[in-house]
């Protein structure tokens, strides 16, 4: 759902991992997920289609609740990994580092310093 | 005295302290000048005591630590129903309130934003109404809030420095033709001041900031108010219902306690200041024979008129890195758009405030529900990006309320308050006129891409208990005191009969500082 291929598959597997866990915990995700994937396989297995037809697939079933779980799953999950954050530029906390006041909070070199009002 | 330890406790049925409920900009700030002025005060706070340092730079691990996630449900036509339908607002469950992840823009409300209904006259849906003060009456109080929270530009301290979002959007901004741009004036430290340090950018402001270069009550005003030895802080309790006695004075407050027990502490004065949802929510669990509709509510007027501002914001991508996650994430205003116009095809004004959010945060609300190559695309870019806020005046409408949902119960066994919003012609005709200018200003600094972000769950609540010069309009009177009951005073921006077009913490603490002051008159007088 958020296709970045520099990425390891193990950011994705920890989408799968979350569900597993909301499974576990409450049966209400367990059910949706159970019912959204037989619907999923009710076909050719989802696993085994081209990528093509797997987006497709997809397509099909978005807002649904199912789709939605594992949407706002894998949306939280893929960016709040490190290596996201690595991949995106993003190099989040700095505290411990003493911030970014001397590590560049203001580098941007292509433009100057926009005059300003009191 | 000196400060005390553990905490002063004053006893359940001393119904000699004043109550105040909600510790945030306008509970906290007000404990701290009544316990200065020599009166005894029990804090009540529903979130839990946290420090500085035990705050969390991670945004969603964060919200989960600091955000008020009890339950909540919405209706109405905006966009929050269907995006985000259980988290109408995102304000804070913690000592300190919404102080602890606010970002600290200071700008005061101007002349006209006080008297919206003669500046405007009548306007088809909304419920306009002026202020029983004006800008002159609370200028001395603003004069004050600045100097206590060591506003910037002001009192001689310095202004932010640039930083890299703020150099996109300030040039982009003068390129486009914009005079009023500036890093603005904020509640942190430039330099060290009042035993704060200065910031060091590390780029966190709704995590809380681990530093205190921020004011806060939670760091500021509380201590201040514990070294009296007058007050009494009583986190993770949870009022649930205002008593009184038969000739209609407020006599207590039930809470719930850490162990779930209902507790009931006797007041001589009650102030509620617990953001405009749950202020309105307490008081219409307040049911009684006297009070059917809920207390203080004769006017019909509690929980109608909520506004939470304009709200959008636009993002762009540039052919350069940004990164515009350093830094303090809104330092940088441009002011030219907060005029009066009705030209625009709008009444009200607008301002452009800077606005950064981390990947987890961005690629929620940047397309609420996105997926697939496109967008994953997109947040590649993260880096090259550049983003403001657009926070601008949205109308009262008496049909914009909050109010119980009968059918949805917490876990203290309250009904929990519904938040229902129809966005107003005028409102949806400012946030367009706002995107249009957001993406000028991008364009201006060429831009790649610009992305309009519909309004997420705000921060801003207010109106849910409007100031009215007569009884009938509205809630309470110019000191936030309910018309209805002389001993209950509302201390939050529940009492903002308009929503002007400005952040509203420094207004809410000038507020305060006006309604200690009449409360600490009127005890001297006899007349509380």
């Amino acid at each position: 759902m958020y296709p970045h291929d520099a990425l390891p598959d193990d950011v994705y597997a920890r989408v799968g991992e979350k569900l597993a866990e909301a499974a576990r915990e409450e049966p209400e995700a367990a059910r949706t997920i159970e019912d959204g994937v037989s619907a999923l396989d009710a076909g050719p297995p989802f696993a085994e289609l081209p990528a093509g037809e797997q987006l497709e697939a997809l397509k099909g079933i978005e807002g649904s609740d199912f789709f939605e779980l594992v949407r706002s799953t894998a949306v939280t999950e893929v960016y709040s990994d490190q290596r996201t954050w690595r991949l995106v530029g993003y190099e989040g906390p700095s505290f411990d580092k003493g911030g970014y006041v001397t590590r560049g909070f203001d580098d941007l070199d292509w433009l100057g310093d926009p005059e300003t009002a009191s | 005295m000196s400060a005390q330890p553990d905490g002063r406790r004053f006893a359940a049925d001393d119904a000699d302290v004043i109550v105040v409920i909600g510790s945030g900009a306008g509970g906290g700030t007000l404990a701290n000048e009544l316990c200065q002025k020599g009166a005894k005060v029990v804090l009540i706070e529903a979130g839990k005591h946290h420090q500085p340092e035990d705050f969390i730079n991670d945004e969603w691990a964060s919200l989960n630590q600091l955000a008020w996630l009890d339950a909540r449900t919405t209706s109405g036509s905006w966009r929050i129903a269907a995006e985000f339908p259980n988290l109408p607002a995102w304000t804070c469950k913690t000592v300190g309130g919404t102080t602890v992840h606010w970002a600290g823009c200071c700008v005061r409300f101007k002349d006209w934003e006080f008297r919206p209904r003669s500046e405007h006259g009548p306007i088809d849906g909304a419920s306009l109404l002026d202020w029983p003060i004006s800008l002159s009456d609370l200028e001395p109080y603003y004069d004050t809030a600045e100097y206590r929270l060591g506003v910037t530009c002001t009192n001689g301290i310095p202004a932010p420095p640039a930083n890299n979002n703020f150099k996109v959007m300030g040039n982009g901004a003068r390129r486009a033709g914009y005079q009023g741009v500036s890093t603005g004036r904020m509640a942190f430290n430039t330099i060290p001041r009042d035993g704060r340090p200065g910031t060091i950018q590390d780029g966190f402001n709704y995590q809380g900031d681990k530093q205190r270069a921020h004011w806060s009550t939670l760091t500021v005003e509380i201590p201040r108010a514990e070294q009296t030895g007058r007050l009494d802080l009583r986190p993770e309790s949870m009022a649930v219902r205002i008593e009184h006695d038969g000739s209609g004075q407020v006599t207590g407050v039930v809470y719930v306690d850490a162990e779930g027990n209902e507790q009931r502490q006797k007041a001589r004065v009650v102030c509620v200041a617990c953001n405009a949802i749950e202020t309105a929510r307490l008081l219409l669990n307040s049911v009684s024979p006297l009070f059917p509709d809920g207390l203080a509510n004769s006017s019909g007027q509690v929980g109608r008129n909520y506004m939470r501002h304009l709200t959008g914001s636009v993002f762009a991508t540039f052919g350069k890195p940004v990164r515009m996650y350093r830094g303090e994430t809104m330092a940088g205003i441009v002011t030219d758009e907060s005029r009066n116009d009705p030209a625009r095809g709008f009444v009200g004004g607008y301002y452009m405030q800077l606005l950064s959010l981390g990947p987890s945060f961005l690629s929620t609300f940047l397309r609420p529900r996105a997926w697939g190559r496109d967008f994953a695309a997109i947040m590649e870019q993260y880096d090259h990006m550049a983003g403001m806020w657009l926070v601008g005046e949205d109308l009262p409408q008496q049909g914009n309320r909050v109010t119980l949902n009968r059918d949805v119960y917490d876990q203290f066994g309250q009904p929990v308050p519904n938040v229902h919003v129809d966005d107003h012609p005028n409102d949806t005709a400012m946030r367009e006129h706002a995107y249009a200018a957001g993406e000028s200003v991008y364009g201006a600094v060429d831009a790649l891409r610009t992305f309009r972000v519909s309004p997420y769950p705000t921060t801003h609540n207010l109106g849910t208990a409007r100031m009215s010069a007569r009884p009938e309009d509205g809630v309470v009177n110019e000191f936030g005191r309910a018309h209805d009951v002389p001993n209950l005073f509302v201390s939050d921006g529940s009492v903002m009969t308009s929503s002007a077009a400005a952040n509203p913490t420094l207004t809410i603490v000038a507020l305060a500082l006006r309604q200690a002051e009449h409360i600490e008159q009127q005890l001297k007088a006899g007349a509380l």
